[in-house]
């Protein structure tokens, strides 16, 4: 048995070690029960990380899969000036690889910030070459820029995003709900050394990326497009054009050039004007091209046949105190060739046999005056006014492409009504929309709007436009193989200095379609203020021509008619 | 019986601490792959516009006229036509149409 001394020694030890334990407890109680919900946050804010995750904006590809425009991650550089040693020498060693003066790179690194961007959404070499120098106060985050691989290609219709990556024209702007990455906040568990910790890191799974739309543009059409079209723009000193390709059976848009082109990559320093879709967006007078329209209209009620005789007064018609001219002065001619000669006495009497209402009618059937309810933004209605506006001169000024505003998509919708048979189809530029995993979210089917002619109507027609193209004003827009239907355009401005109808200021125009029997193509050419000689037969026919020829050849499109062996060679 | 017991109990516990710890190690290793994956998804992407542009129909255009010495064909030099399904003469040739050149123009010289 112990002695007392050493049992009342062993009793302190155990009522020391007993209020020890209280303490610890107490303690315990203090951190554990009444400090728990304080505590809790703050060890939540140091193990935690709360990351706002963006997913990468969705691509645009052409109808056969090509990429038009993506997003990729790229280095942008910060400087944290209170790091620095010597922002001279940062700035110095930074220059070369930013590619911005060292003085403008000193003055950032100077100010008294925490946080500086020196730099933003640069090349991803240039973010490998600042890794390699290691600077302190200099960090790279990455951020997602938009890319459009193919230059100015099809600049107007994909339009761009900014440097926020939302977009703000064309395609890029209408599907922005659709080409938006997901916008999601995570919470990630992160270790003392601020890597992401398992399990909770693994479980987060990132923003999904934007849906990616298939366009109805072929990139091979599109480029010769362009390359025609600024080639005739150039050679004829024109202020600018447009061409559009369509197929007419569904309104799918194959084409849509317009020149001046811009690069959606280096937009900035541009002007809006450069960004423009003239194509849907400017409208003018289209002058004789509208009366296929008019000649339309007037088959389709029986005004005119083929044979129908109508006399050209030799070249002048006066009508409410004004002369409306003939460049070839004709007496009888047929219906039939009035449209071949293109006949602007000839299409005023026709419109006159119509009558205000019909022809109005007919102009809003086949569209003019409302969009075309295209997927792009930006599109105008033109100009068509009621009858009950129109002036006394109004009905043959109408007749003859004059008083109505146009765009040269409401034309190349209008034209392709005719060549597929007389339906009216909304054009179109996606024809899909997939989600980040592939998976179809949406398709364009192709929509007809209305019947605006019969068949039998169209087929006339198209015999009648064919005849402009071989023996017509239109002899240039022949294609060697091919049967060609289409009509030229010669409008006259109003020069804004006098207020009238100038006649230097022209806009030359050709609208047609081919193969004329089973049409493949329906396309517009505008050549805006030409100088020299800006009739549409000249300016515009020719390029209807290239291009067709050259499109029919990579789309594998048979001939429909002999082809007349003329080359060097074969040729007797 | 009761070293038995002991060690059994021992091992559970190390087996659980063994498994925590295997877990963590994993964990980091499987962040360093999704690392890796981000960069060779940036390295993809970088060589996806690095392909489209390269791809371009106008540089494709220029390289053929510039390096090659190649040409437009003439008008009318190219007739697509048409042929009969049933008597397909050259296996090679795709199904329904034929591409003729009739005319083989002296290459420019460079």
């Amino acid at each position: 048995m112990a002695s007392t001394p050493f049992r009342s020694r062993r009793i302190v030890v155990a009522c020391g070690l007993v209020v020890a334990f209280m303490l610890v407890i107490a303690r315990l109680v203090n951190l554990q029960v009444m400090q728990s919900a304080a505590l809790t946050v703050k060890a939540d804010r140091q193990h935690q990380k709360n990351v706002m995750l963006e997913g990468a904006r969705g691509t645009i590809y052409d109808r056969n899969s090509k990429v038009l425009a993506m997003n990729m991650d790229v280095p942008s550089v910060f400087g944290v000036p209170a790091s620095l040693g010597n922002p001279g020498v940062t700035a110095r060693n930074l220059s070369p690889i930013l590619h911005v003066k060292a003085t403008e790179l000193e003055k950032k690194l100077k100010q008294e910030k925490h946080f500086v961007w020196l730099a933003r959404k640069l090349e991803p070499e240039q973010g490998r070459r600042l890794e390699r120098l290691a600077l302190d106060g200099v960090g790279v985050v990455m951020e997602g820029r938009r890319f459009y691989p193919k230059g100015p290609l099809l600049s107007h219709v994909l339009g761009f995003a900014g440097m926020d990556d939302r977009g703000l024209e064309g395609v890029e702007l209408r599907y922005e709900q659709y080409l938006r990455g997901e916008k999601r906040a995570v919470v990630l568990q992160r270790d003392a050394l601020g890597r992401a910790v398992f399990p909770k890191g693994l479980n987060e799974e990132g923003a999904a990326g934007g849906h990616s739309l298939t366009l109805t543009v072929d990139e091979v059409i599109q480029y010769i497009a362009e390359k025609e079209l600024d080639e005739a723009v150039s050679r004829s000193n024109a202020k600018s054009g447009t061409i559009i390709v369509m197929d007419p059976k569904t309104g799918a848009v194959l084409a849509m050039a317009v020149s001046p082109r811009f690069d959606p990559n280096t937009v900035g320093a541009l002007a809006p004007d450069r960004w423009r879709n003239r194509a849907l967006t400017d409208t003018y007078e289209p002058g004789s091209t509208m009366k296929t329209v008019i000649a339309a209209a007037a088959l389709e009620e029986k005004v005119m046949t083929p044979g129908s005789m109508i006399y050209g007064e030799n070249g002048q018609f006066s009508i409410a105190n004004t002369v409306i001219h003939d460049h070839e002065k004709t007496g009888w001619m047929t219906f039939s060739q009035m449209i071949q000669k293109s006949s602007n006495i000839g299409a005023a009497k026709v419109g006159m046999a119509l009558g205000e209402w019909r022809v109005f009618d007919y102009l809003k059937d086949f569209g003019f005056g409302d969009k075309t309810g295209i997927d792009l933004p930006g599109e105008t209605v033109g100009l068509l006014r009621g009858p009950r506006q129109w002036g006394k001169r109004s009905l043959a000024s109408i007749s003859m492409g004059q008083e109505v505003g146009v765009t040269p998509l409401q034309m190349v919708t209008a034209v392709s009504a005719i060549a597929n048979g007389g339906v009216l189809m909304k054009p179109f530029v996606v024809s899909e929309i997939r989600n980040a995993k592939g998976q179809l979210v949406a398709q364009t089917m192709p929509q007809a709007k209305r019947r605006v002619i019969s068949a039998d109507t169209a087929r006339t027609l198209t015999t009648l436009l064919e005849g402009v193209v071989t023996s017509g004003t239109g002899g240039k827009a022949g294609i060697p193989g091919f049967r060609v239907a289409g009509k030229t355009g010669t409008a006259q401005k109003v020069d804004p200095r006098t207020g009238a109808y100038s006649s230097t200021l022209l806009v030359g125009s050709f609208l047609g379609y081919v193969p004329a029997e089973d049409p493949r193509l329906a396309m517009i050419v505008v050549i805006d203020e030409p100088r020299g000689e800006g009739w549409g037969g000249v300016v515009a026919a020719p390029v209807f021509r290239r291009v067709g020829e050259q499109v029919l050849n990579y789309l594998g499109v048979a001939v429909d008619e002999p082809v007349k062996l003329a080359m060097a060679g074969l040729e007797s | 019986m009761k070293a038995v017991a002991f060690a059994a109990v021992t091992s559970l516990v190390l087996l659980f601490v063994w498994e925590r710890v295997d877990i963590v190690r994993i964990g980091y290793h499987i962040e360093r792959l999704k690392a890796q994956k981000v960069l060779l998804e940036r390295e993809r992407d970088e060589l996806r516009v690095k392909l489209s542009g390269l791809t371009a129909p106008e540089r494709i255009a220029r390289l053929a006229s510039d390096k090659l010495g190649m040409m437009q064909p003439e008008k009318g030099q190219v007739v697509v036509i048409n042929i009969e399904p049933e008597a397909p003469a050259n296996p090679v040739v795709a199904e329904g149409e034929v591409r003729i050149a009739k005319n083989i123009v002296t290459r420019r010289a460079r």
